[in-house]
């Protein structure tokens, strides 16, 4: 594959403008697109009472403000199902696991109307306070703008790869107001290699996000903090406990995230229903507890202020954002985990902070540096995106003092939840589908081709009608050395050699077996070709030749080498 | 169709033409305005050159501000054209007591980007006022107050600080001081904890409060010396200190900046008129003569080039204007619907903190 598309590569001139004028097209397509996504969501807010700015401006109507808390919340559910059910064509959300799976796999991404209709449904759910993230859909709609220039055929190899990474990187650097972490992203958690032909086009693209954001509409940085330094050496091995601690919520909440869709569905048949019932739900929690509705970047600076919680209040909230959270990603709400993860995390930090200064009587420098370091360990726990992480605390804050003690947080926090539970939410995701990435890239690929794909017709069958002689003499025709017999229904039976006659095939491939299997079971293999039989019924299918096993690894090992390491 | 859109207008034209074909010329342009050394400013920068331009004359009539006063006079004394807080006038516009103003024509299409704010239904900023910190040079020779924080904080900065009775300002101002950006801080206020936090920030300075609630008050509390620090408007201040009465500095961080419309009574009789004469005052020139006259700032961004200095003192005016482009630190834009809509919850909040103490 990789010898044949070498021969269509433009020249090097025209693939470096094709890759600058995709960088600054993409970016700019998918930074307005981000812009648009969040303006549209905050209207909404506003217009349906889930902001809390919008809702103190009704308190002379509590019925009012009590009526929308309970339907708005229910009624974007039933409208996200309906809409998923009716009009997506892949019938769920989508998100970053589906662009890491179209990157890695070099495959297109779901269709364009799935990838619209999942982020209407992201701005539906968001804007009617849903517990879920606005980052992981304006993720994929960055991949979306990205994922168009596939269909231009231009010439350079892993362009629609590079494209798509640009939109992400675009999307969160416009939505973080952070063009550094928006470049680091695309890589850490989208491209997961840092070859110059990618790496350029994908600065580009996150700078004129960065711009447009900045300079066209002179959107506010997010999170300003004002934080003096730390005070006490200590303070930093308080800063791992505390990511320590982080990693083991955070994989709680992971686990609960993936085990409340199946939950969900056991409860609930019809899936349009879910999504409903789980705003329903966050609805009559907002009732007592107004900080789980929607997006909370109220809460998030809230809990930045000391005294802002009660420690009984913190823990509620913790527990009610986490249940609900998982509830409402579960139950098919479009939307994604990071920023829920966020708040989680800076109300852990403000709790650990309220107990450490509290209870444990130690001096600290105040509770933000708490809460944000803590914010930025449990998202980089779920997202398996450290450097982005600290890179993000960075620019969010532009504070060095703060980015310094939130790394130490973060990477504790990223050794336990790696070591316990996965890179990411997104790769046990991906895991779950059959593309594991906790081997490596190269392993992931190999163990998502199957070797069916390798079947050739090539071997000789042998059936109960057929006799030694003539088999002898197909076999000497061809140039091999055995037949696969088979039994009367077509099941393969053993091996037939002139010399041995017949025996039991010493290896036997599944259907689904993939390459990686292959290659691994292979060793000390003797023999022309290995039998592939169906793993319902033990059909015959064909066989794979040891040399085409071993082209279709080195084809990919050379494809991924030359991707990691292309300049151009 | 034509039949419908022309009937409004025959019915119009039938109503107004025998007076106004009449008196026109003759007949004053009567202006609701504030008083003081406010009307005075606008005297000479606006009403006198609209007379010389068009003939008309104005007439000045003071007010409250509130919208009780133009439901019951605005009618019955003729009023034309009026000048109001743009929380009050969207109120007014909402009950139907102001008419509709089509920004595309007024202030007109190229005009709207020079504007600051945008205007809105019923009325067009005008200029812009800020309520400041300000300090009394003499109480800090030392270590003077620089940000917004510094106004709570009685260790360092000791004295009494005068603040309006009431929860305008001062809760943003506690907000501000814990750290909270001003975009965020609107949105934190809307919330029941934002609203605890910052009454217990207005705790720490219970005892070294002294209200007032007339305007004038604040400044005239450090002059003689009742109060070390104060919050209040701007215009104020300036006044006092250029006057050479005290010496008085603002610290422009954390200011909260509040804009004044032009906007036109339904009661009018004379609609065009008054449309005339918006246009007139909101014109860049208009409106760089009035802030050379009393430090409340242009709304529109090509003003400020033309401002110089104060015709009688000799004092360059830029720097005093809210929202000279200078200005460093925070600077909180006040949000009028915000304001309008929640003036009771907060009253009785702040109610409730006071009796609390007593």
């Amino acid at each position: 594959m990789s010898a044949a598309s070498h021969s269509k590569h433009a020249r090097p001139v025209i693939r470096m403008m094709i890759l600058t004028v995709t960088a600054l097209g993409v970016g700019a397509a998918a930074s307005f697109a981000a812009i648009a996504f969040v303006e549209l969501v905050s209207m909404l807010n506003s217009a349906l009472l889930v902001a809390p700015r919008a809702r103190v401006q009704w308190e002379r109507l509590p019925e009012l403000v009590i009526a929308a808390t309970l339907l708005v919340p229910t009624l974007g559910g039933l409208a996200v199902g309906l809409i998923h059910r009716h009009l997506s064509p892949e019938r769920r959300p989508l998100g970053p696991p589906d662009v890491i799976r179209a990157v890695q796999f070099h495959r297109p991404l779901p269709d364009a109307r799935s990838g619209l209709v999942s982020t209407l449904t992201a701005i539906l759910s968001l804007g009617t306070g849903a517990s879920v993230g606005q980052y992981g859909p304006m993720v994929y709609l960055g991949a979306l703008m990205g994922g168009a220039v596939r269909r231009l055929r231009m010439g350079v190899p892993n362009l629609a790869g590079i494209a798509i990474s640009c939109g992400v990187a675009a999307a969160i650097s416009t939505a973080f107001n952070a063009p550094i972490a928006g470049l680091v992203f695309a890589h850490e958690v989208v491209l997961r290699h840092y070859a110059t032909q990618a790496f350029a086009p994908v600065t580009v693209a996150s700078a004129t996000g960065y711009v447009i954001a900045n300079v066209v509409f002179e959107r506010p940085a997010l999170f300003l903090v004002e934080f003096a330094g730390v005070a006490h050496g200590y303070e930093f091995a308080l800063f791992a406990v505390m990511g320590l601690l982080v990693a083991l919520a955070a994989i709680g909440f992971m686990r609960l995230v993936l085990a409340c869709g199946p939950w969900v569905a056991g409860l609930i048949a019809h899936p349009a229903l879910r999504p409903g019932a789980a705003g329903l739900a966050v609805g009559l929690t907002a009732l007592a507890l107004p900080d789980v509705l929607g997006i909370g970047t109220e809460t998030l600076r809230f809990a930045t202020i000391e005294g802002a919680f009660g420690r009984g209040e913190l823990i509620v909230l913790i527990l009610a954002k986490i249940a609900l959270t998982a509830l409402c990603v579960g139950a098919g709400f479009s939307g994604g985990v990071f920023s829920p993860a966020l708040l989680i995390g800076s109300l852990i930090g403000a709790l650990f902070w309220t107990l450490a200064s509290g209870i444990g009587g130690i001096a600290t420098s105040g509770v933000a540096v708490y809460a944000i370091g803590a914010m930025m360990a449990f998202a980089s726990a779920v997202i398996g995106a450290p450097l982005t992480c600290i890179l993000i605390v960075f620019e969010l804050t532009r504070n060095y003092d703060i980015t310094i003690a939130a790394m130490v947080a973060v990477v504790f926090s990223n050794l336990v939840s790696h070591r316990l539970f996965g890179r990411s939410l997104f790769d046990v995701q991906l895991a779950r589908r059959g593309m594991d990435f906790s081997q490596g890239r190269d392993r992931a690929h190999l163990a998502a081709l199957p070797v069916r794909d390798l079947l050739s017709d090539a071997a000789v069958v042998m059936t109960p009608d057929d006799s030694p002689a003539e088999i002898d003499a197909k076999l000497a025709a061809r140039g091999w050395r055995q037949a696969f017999t088979l039994d009367a229904e077509g099941r393969l039976a053993g091996v037939y050699s002139p010399s041995e006659g017949q025996k039991p095939a010493s290896l036997i491939f599944d259907d689904d077996t993939s390459l990686a299997d292959a290659m691994e079971r292979m060793r000390g293999f003797v023999g022309d070709a290995v039998p592939v039989v169906a793993r319902d019924g033990g059909r015959y299918l064909g066989a794979v030749s040891e040399a085409d096993i071993v082209t279709a690894w080195l084809d990919h090992v050379a494809r991924i080498r030359e991707e990691e390491n292309a300049a151009l | 169709m034509p039949r419908f859109d022309l009937f409004p207008l025959v019915l119009l034209a039938l109503l107004l033409a025998p007076p106004l074909g009449a008196q026109d010329l003759g007949q004053d342009l009567t202006v609701a305005t504030w008083g003081g050394a406010y009307e005075a400013a606008q005297r000479e920068a606006v009403f006198a050159p609209f007379a010389e331009a068009t003939g008309q004359t104005v007439t000045p009539v003071q007010y409250d501000g509130t919208v009780a006063a133009l439901l019951d006079r605005a009618g019955p004394e003729g009023w034309d054209v009026i000048d109001m807080l743009a929380d009050q006038a969207r109120v007014a516009c909402a009950e139907g007591l102001l008419l509709r103003i089509d920004a595309r024509e007024l202030p007109g299409r190229e005009a709207l980007s020079d504007f600051m704010q945008p205007p809105t239904r019923c009325a067009i900023p005008q200029n812009v006022y800020a309520r400041v910190l300000a300090y009394d040079e003499r109480a800090f020779p030392g270590v003077k107050p620089t940000r917004i924080g510094d106004f709570f904080d009685t260790a360092r900065f000791p004295g009494k600080r005068a603040v309006q009775r009431g929860p305008d300002g001062i809760l943003e101002w506690a907000l501000l001081a814990e750290g909270v950006p001003p975009e965020q801080v609107y949105g934190l206020l809307s919330t029941d904890r934002g609203l605890r936090l910052a009454f217990r920030r207005l705790d720490t300075i219970r005892e070294d409060i002294i209200w007032w609630s007339d305007p004038a008050e604040p400044a005239e509390m450090l002059a003689d010396g009742r109060a070390v620090m104060a919050a209040g408007f701007n215009g104020r201040f300036f006044d006092m200190a250029v006057r050479g009465a005290a010496p008085l500095d603002i610290v422009w961080d954390g200011r909260i900046i509040g804009t004044e419309v032009w906007a036109i009574p339904a009661a009018t009789a004379r609609p065009q008129a008054a449309r005339d004469f918006l246009a007139f005052a909101l014109r860049p020139a208009a409106m760089a003569r009035f802030s050379e006259m009393i430090p409340y700032g242009p709304t529109r961004r090509s003003a400020f080039a033309q401002i110089g200095l104060n015709p009688v003192t000799g004092v360059p005016m830029r720097v005093h204007l809210p929202n000279a482009p200078q200005h460093g630190g925070r600077a909180l834009i006040r949000d009028s619907a915000w304001n309008a809509h929640t003036r009771d919850l907060r009253q009785r909040r702040f109610q409730a903190w006071l009796e609390r103490a007593e």
